[in-house]
């Protein structure tokens, strides 16, 4: 059941993600790559399996064998990291790019691409 | 002790980086410590390659923890060819930027964005774990972004806006694939992959998923390999960034998505039998789905990037996507290899030639083209024209350059065509053949279209009144002879380039030497 609810959610989550990324407002595109990117983290956690217990020596009191996958969980804390340095940097990047065209509108910023 | 070698360039990388942002603001320390550290990545390459060559598999476990549960980081000779090949540019890069790069843009700390960019490349070309090379291609292009962006100008900004949102959106579709191979197979270590997916009833997993995720990771390594029909970053991202830069992107960063399109399909993924039966191709590996798409997007980055070459009127521009149209030409082996399994080990070895050609010549071109900016102050051709009469060592040496990227004897490109066609010759594949060919007679149109306009002629005001760098012109030409003893002494080049082609198939060996106890 949880599967099917956060299949729903990854499918609508990449669906807003790409629906904000095509926007002509720049801000908005880097809000889509944001959303993508956190929808890659669901999906992770999701690839890794639900059903389990803590993946805690000593917890959980389903005896050794039926633990949540810890891997997905520190695979997701990495990309999340990463992910949150690329989207500071998306973000200054936009304003210095207003600062420089004076638009935030990707058609009007498509310029001398001679 | 020994195994340690496999980790040095990276803790080169690493160290020279954090010592370059202290010094920022001296100067004559700041070249010192980015030169010096440049020349001992490449003391650390030179002896990791020293002790893989020819057959060797050196496994270093990060913090002892063993395989399949820890990191490894894997150096086999395919990994140390694409070392050397960074090494090589890298090099002369740094020497080239301490003089090159403005002192603001060498302030606000080009020489730590360079060689943090280099931890990133060795890092790709050392692990041995798919999620590893996920985050290894987080370093190098958070580096990239900024060095595309050091300008900051309007132009620069928006280039930079563009390779950023693309990128991230690589990586999220990068992250999906690993995890659905996670999910799919159990394990991120790339010779536990292998050994799962040659045998995956003793595993238990199911292989089938397997060919659309890695088709998935595919448009990922095309992305950063600027492949058609992913190459449109590219020319906006070459001019906008530094020169030497600009080298170490089109040099290096590139190969890194062809290393991984050689390590993970070629090493990993084919280790799979899969029934595949799609329209026009079918065969039992996922090779066989590679061979036809990876022959379609080379044919057409040859074709599109020498006809936009043509077009160009900015020497930038022009080697911009010139290099799209020589990624092509890396890429056509590679298929032609992936499609007939008879000439793989040749293909893969044209492939890694082609690309060392294409790494230095092309660096050398980039050089070039920011040492006639620094003279001139412009790239455009039509504002050129008569440099071969004012600064004839700067046309030697891009015409060294052009005549390697033509494959003109006896420099490296010569070679590199040369592999390329005796592996689609001997693989009887006339598509890749006409591809090469036309690809060939492109490549001569534009580069004499660009030497005939700005080398030839009279000179034009800007040109009469250019001051170009003797320093600059002085690495420019010791770039230009180190083309011309590749070429010379192609025959070790050669047998490197076999070894590690070799390497990349000799899959048992690889899963060995990571799995069965050779490491630690």
């Amino acid at each position: 059941m949880t599967e099917f609810v956060l299949a729903v959610v990854l499918g609508a989550l990449f669906a807003l993600g790409t629906f904000l990324t095509l926007r002509r407002d720049l801000v908005r595109v880097v809000w889509g790559v944001s959303i993508m990117s956190q929808a890659a983290n669901v999906y992770l956690i999701t690839m890794g399996g639900l059903d389990g217990s803590v993946p805690i020596v000593g917890h959980g009191g389903h005896g050794a064998g039926h633990v949540t996958d810890p891997l997905v969980q520190a695979l997701v804390l990495t990309a999340i990291v990463i992910g949150f340095g690329t989207t500071a940097l998306a973000l200054v990047l936009t304003y210095r790019t207003y600062e420089e065209n004076g638009s935030i509108d990707v058609s009007s910023l498509r310029g001398d691409r001679s | 002790m020994t195994p340690h070698v496999a980790v040095a360039p990276m803790l080169v990388a690493l160290l020279t980086a954090i010592l370059s942002l202290p010094v920022r603001k001296r100067p004559r320390l700041r070249t010192a410590v980015s030169v010096g550290g440049a020349l001992a990545y490449a003391a650390a390459v030179a002896a990791l390659a020293l002790r893989v060559f020819p057959d060797g598999v050196l496994v270093y476990t990060l913090g002892e923890w063993q395989a399949p549960f820890g990191i490894v980081l894997v150096a086999d000779a395919l990994s140390a060819f694409m070392l050397v090949l960074s090494a090589l540019v890298a090099v002369p890069a740094a020497a080239f930027a301490a003089r090159y790069v403005d002192e603001t843009g060498q302030r606000v700390s080009f020489h730590a964005l360079f060689h943090f960019m280099l931890l990133g490349v060795a890092g790709s070309f050392l692990t041995g774990d798919v999620f590893n090379l996920f985050v290894w291609f987080e370093v190098m292009l958070m580096a990239s972004y900024v060095l595309v962006v050091l300008y900051g100008g309007a132009e620069h900004t928006r280039a930079a806006m563009r390779y950023v949102v693309l990128n991230l959106i690589a990586s999220a579709v990068m992250l999906v694939a690993i995890g659905g191979l996670y999910g799919t197979l159990g394990t991120l270590n790339m010779a536990d992959m292998a050994q799962r997916l040659a045998d995956p009833a003793a595993y238990g997993v199911d292989p089938a998923p397997v060919l659309g995720l890695s088709a998935l990771l595919f448009a990922v390594f095309a992305l950063k390999a600027g492949i058609v029909p992913f190459q449109f970053w590219v020319p906006d991202a070459y001019r906008a960034a530094p020169a030497p830069a600009t080298a170490m992107l089109a040099g290096v960063v590139k190969k890194v998505g062809v290393y991984a399109v050689i390590r993970l399909y070629f090493t990993v993924f084919a280790a799979g039998e899969m029934t595949v039966s799609l329209p026009f191709v079918g065969g039992d590996s996922p090779l066989a789905f590679f061979g036809p798409v990876l022959f379609v997007m080379a044919a057409a980055s040859i074709v599109f990037g020498g006809i936009g070459a043509v077009a160009r009127d900015d020497v930038d521009g022009l080697l911009a996507y010139s290099s799209i149209s020589q990624v092509g030409f890396i890429a056509l082996p590679l298929a032609v290899g992936a499609a007939a399994a008879g000439v793989r080990s040749l293909a893969l070895a044209a492939a890694l030639v082609y690309a060392l050609n294409h790494a230095v010549a092309k660096s050398l071109l980039f050089l070039v083209s920011g040492t006639i900016t620094d003279a001139t102050g412009t790239d455009e051709i039509g504002n050129l024209g008569g440099l071969a009469a004012s600064t004839p060592v700067i046309a030697a040496a891009f015409l060294v350059g052009a005549l390697a990227m033509v494959g003109i004897p006896p420099l490296s490109g010569f070679f590199g065509k040369l592999l390329v066609f005796d592996a689609a010759a001997q693989a009887r594949d006339v598509g890749a053949l006409a591809a090469a060919l036309g690809g060939a007679i492109l490549t001569i149109a534009y580069m004499t279209r660009g030497w005939n306009r700005s080398f030839w002629g009279s000179p034009t005001p800007l040109v009469e009144r250019a001051t170009p760098d003797p320093v600059l012109v002085a690495l420019v030409a010791v770039l230009a002879l180190a083309v011309v003893a590749l070429g010379i002494g192609f025959d070790p080049v050669f047998r490197f380039a076999s070894a590690a082609g070799d390497a990349a198939l000799a899959r048992d060996a690889y899963v060995r030497a990571v799995l069965g106890g050779g490491g630690a």
